[in-house]
């Protein structure tokens, strides 16, 4: 267990003298132009200590403005490219920061110069580093030309493809989609030939680089080079004896699968799609099932989505739960694939399974979208075949699943209609109203006006106002919280009525609650629903309890109060009845509040006072 | 700094981004002007929350405001630990100075072992300092107000809160109130032991294996809270599984606030609220989700070039 590690230990006794201070240069009060600062940023570039370097290099922008371009070109950057075996962290940020230097070096048609650096970065042993420098290269072809993509950057790509270490073959592959579409055909030719030698390297991680940046690719390349290249390439990596690289052509098949046609899809690739959807590894028959959709979709022929669906099945019933999970999130866009009556029989049975999955995992991430097949099925067939599941998953053991469950619910309404849901999901609901877990207790509450609406009072009442009510009580502090807007909205929805006769009694009720926190809840509760009610009810109710708390012995509840009398007075001055109570009872409270021995409370209290004083106490 | 740069100040720390190092430069030297009115025993008056080791989780230490209540309304007393071991001891610590000078009379903040030189050059906070500043200056700032934090609190005149423990050259609260806190923590002596001793099921005083401070028994706890008239010593100090621990009858009791501790132990944390009445309840609460953290914020340094 990490309990041990995790316990610290006094350091050794240090020297007499006390405690080391760390050295380090002072950058802080150095301007551009400063000479003083150039050079402390020149030393600290040849500093030992990294932490140094990597701030030098932070400001190597100030440096090269006062250089001027040309210096930089000719001195900096070859002052740069020469710090190459330096840590791999400095590297990083020097591949990073190459990527935005143009502008020092003379603006894009000097861009090249940067590409010397990167080049040699590209070949770093350091995995991220390489990636960086890609991303600098690629970033600078931006703002390149075709004579200068052609004269520079290809016979970079050809350097770096033909480098007898795999680093630079690997950064090489990243680089093909940016030049493809800058140069002449005969150049994309010997492009298109140096990518397939990629493809067809000895070294498996070349081979994923290649089977990685293809999809980038296809995009750019014409039409009949996606049948002639992109597919026998696909082909071949797709049929790799690396799983690892196997699992890196899901994407590139969804890149050419867009470019086709039907015709051409069933032709070229159906065979290659269904090998790769029973591949006997499973991060293989992930990958797939996680773009499970976007392959089908573009793969119009109804006949072969029919039967992917039968694919998708066997992948719910998958031996590795990491696959049937990654093809429950595809759920939504399954639907589209076969026919609605068919989707509905033929799912059922695995859904029942997967209900019952082993995995916390799998069942969570069902949960999650499971509500959208509610569309497909329908009213009736949701109600006979779905809810059953649903309310299962609400009584899952892990709270995760319950939670999702429980925030797509609106989903469902909206199919089944809220009556057949109250009916059968009431139960479920108030029993979560009191789960263990209070972000499911807040998922609840904040479905429960929705609820409410739908049921109408007398309903309500009987069945869920307790529970509303028990939340103002709740040991967290944001349920409490929540539990005061729930109150507000139900205002809104049952009328003021309701609100003076069913609910403010019970808020009221806690302003005696013996621990301040509750007590605060009722100050909390009767601001919020302020702006709600008549100011008759400010008045005659409302008041009252709050020239209670006035006087309450806890600094925090007298500054709550002093905080509410400012939303309260923009409720009582809404009426001509109502609105001399702000001189006769909130003024003077607030002024006697302005001489509380507590700081906080004459603060808010000020405060308040203020704002109503400037005419526009603003509204909770 | 006016209340409204300050309120601003706060906002932004809770959406954990930082401030700029001037602003860390002013918050500091304010919160040393309320931090040296405050004696070495620091009279916190009840309703209270306390909490224990936060170490930089921000944010759980949102998690934990969520449950407990935000401040000002709750009232908070932290024993100590603020930094260290997480991602976010800069935005954490200044959080919780900032709400210190804000509402000085809402919330505490005790010393603990982390909240030193020595300690944090090795468990992190400097490091950090330096990543999101790009120099020490903010460390600096901070390891100054370190050594002007309260060393014990006593609630009501019955609770003493202290970080880690008793010391065996401490027999009275007096005592404590003698000692100079202004210094970084010592390697040996009273306030060495108050910010590092632990309890153990012994009788007496034991050697402890941190290498700094001592374990103390049930029967030190006794003597020790019958001679000063109080009923509980509460402490933080040590990571325990289920976020509390009582201790020796319930005289002492853990409290520690880092759930899922340094994002792996699988603890969960608690808080410890007291009342008006002193009737005591403890809040359980686990790690934020990864929902609720947000991407990893990644300021780079400021350019003072700009």
């Amino acid at each position: 267990m990490s309990e041990q590690m995790s316990v610290d230990s006094a350091p050794p006794a240090a020297a007499p003298g006390g405690v080391s201070n760390p050295m380090h240069y002072d950058f802080e009060d150095a301007q551009a132009g400063d000479l003083g600062a150039l050079a402390a940023i020149a030393d600290a570039m040849k500093s030992d200590n990294l932490a140094d370097r990597l701030e030098s290099l932070k400001r190597l922008g100030v440096l090269a403005l006062a250089m001027g371009e040309e210096r930089t070109r000719d001195e900096l950057i070859p002052f740069l490219d020469e710090s190459i075996d330096d840590e791999d962290e400095l590297l990083l940020s020097l591949a990073e920061l190459l990527g935005d230097f143009v502008q020092y070096v003379g603006g894009p048609k000097y861009a090249y110069v940067l590409l010397r650096p990167l080049e040699n970065l590209a070949a770093a042993e350091e995995t991220v580093v390489r990636e960086k420098a890609v991303e600098s290269i690629n970033k600078l072809v931006e703002s390149m030309d075709q004579p200068q993509v052609e004269e520079y950057l290809i016979p970079c790509i050809a350097r770096l493809s033909s480098g007898e270490w795999f680093t630079s073959r690997s950064s090489a592959a990243g680089l093909y989609a940016a030049a493809y579409g800058k140069v002449t055909d005969a150049i994309q030719s010997k492009l298109r030939a140096g990518y397939e030698a990629l493809c067809k390297d000895d070294t498996p991680m070349i081979r994923r680089a290649a089977a990685s940046n293809l999809e980038g690719l296809v995009g750019k390349i014409e039409k009949d080079h996606v049948l002639s290249f992109a597919i026998p390439n696909f082909r071949r990596l797709a049929e790799d004896d690396q799983d690892s690289v196997r699992l890196l052509t899901i994407e590139p098949l969804v890149a050419i699968t867009k470019r086709l046609t039907t015709e051409e899809c069933k032709q070229h690739l159906s065979e290659n799609v269904q090998k790769l959807c029973t591949d006997k590894s499973w991060r293989v028959r992930y990958m797939v099932a996680d773009h499970f959709v976007s392959v089908a979709k573009n793969i119009k022929d109804q006949e072969l989505q029919e039967e992917l669906v039968n694919v998708a099945i066997s992948l719910m019933h998958d031996n590795e739960a990491e696959v049937r999970g990654s093809i429950c999130t595809q759920l939504d866009g399954l639907a589209d694939l076969a026919a609605p009556e068919a989707v509905v029989s033929r799912l059922q049975a695995p859904l029942q399974e997967l209900v019952e999955d082993p995995s916390q995992h799998v069942r969570s991430t069902l949960a999650k979208h499971i509500g959208s097949l509610c569309r497909v099925f329908g009213k009736e067939g949701t109600i006979e075949h779905l809810l059953p599941l649903l309310l299962r998953l609400l009584k899952d053991s892990f709270p995760e699943v319950r939670l999702n469950i429980i925030s797509k619910l609106d989903v469902v309404d909206s199919v089944v209609g809220i009556d057949s849901l109250s009916q059968s999901l009431l139960p479920a609901i108030v029993e979560l109203a009191e789960d263990k877990q209070w972000r499911v207790r807040l998922a609840i509450i904040e479905y429960v006006p929705l609820i409410a609406s739908q049921l109408g009072v007398q309903f309500f009442d009987e069945q869920l106002l307790n529970l509303c009510m028990s939340w103002l009580g709740d040991p967290v502090y944001s349920i409490r919280e929540a539990a005061t807007t729930n109150l507000k909205k139900l205002t809104e929805v049952f009328g003021v009525d309701w609100a003076r006769s069913t609910i403010i009694p019970k808020i009221l009720a806690m302003a005696n609650h013996p621990n301040y926190l509750y007590r605060m809840t009722t100050i909390f509760a009767i601001t919020t629903i302020a702006p709600s009610v008549t100011p008759e009810i400010v008045r005659d109710q409302i008041l009252p309890a709050l020239e209670c708390l006035v006087n309450d012995p806890i600094p925090n509840i007298r500054f709550n109060v002093a905080k509410s009398l400012e939303p309260l007075t923009a409720a009582l001055r809404k009426s001509s009845d109502t609105a001399a109570l702000e001189s006769s009872i909130i003024r003077p409270t607030l002024t006697r509040l302005e001489e509380d021995p507590d700081p906080d409370v004459r603060y808010f209290a000020h405060r308040s006072l203020t704002a109503i004083n400037n005419g526009s106490p603003t509204t909770a | 700094m006016g209340q409204s740069d300050l309120d601003r100040q706060i906002e932004q720390l809770r959406r954990c981004e930082i401030i700029s190092e001037a602003e860390v430069k002013e918050l500091c030297n304010k919160a040393r002007e309320i931090f040296i009115e405050e004696s070495n025993v620091q009279r916190v008056d009840a309703p209270v929350t306390i909490c224990g080791d936060i170490h930089g989780q921000f944010y759980d230490l949102q998690e934990l405001f969520t449950v407990g209540g935000d401040c000002p309304d709750t009232n908070y007393l932290f024993m100590g630990d603020f930094v260290d071991r997480g991602f976010y001891s800069v935005e954490t610590f200044l959080l919780l100075l900032a709400l210190k000078v804000r509402y000085p009379d809402r919330i505490s903040l005790l010393r603990g072992n982390h909240e030193s030189r020595q300690i944090t050059q090795v468990y992190g906070f400097y490091d950090e300092c330096m990543r999101k500043y790009g120099s020490a200056n903010v460390w600096r700032n901070c390891c100054e107000v370190f050594d002007y934090m309260s060393l014990v609190a006593i609630i009501d005149g019955r609770i003493l809160c202290v970080h880690g423990g008793l010391s065996p050259v401490v027999n009275t609260v007096d005592q404590i109130r003698m000692i100079d806190r202004k210094q970084e923590v010592p390697h040996e002596g009273a306030m060495c032991d108050l910010l590092w001793s632990d309890p153990e099921d012994i009788s007496g005083w034991g050697l402890s294996p941190r290498g700094a401070g001592y374990l103390f028994g049930g029967d030190v706890v006794d003597s020790f809270l019958r001679t000063n008239n109080l009923d509980l010593v509460a402490r933080a100090h040590q990571l325990v599984m289920e976020g509390y621990k009582h201790m020796f009858d319930a005289t002492c009791v853990t409290v520690w606030s880092a759930p899922n501790y340094c994002y792996r132990c699988g603890n969960v944390a608690a808080i410890l609220e007291f009342d008006e009445n002193l009737a005591s309840n403890f809040k359980i609460f686990e790690a934020a989700p990864q929902e609720a953290r947000g991407a990893p914020a990644k300021k780079p340094a400021p350019d003072y070039f700009l």
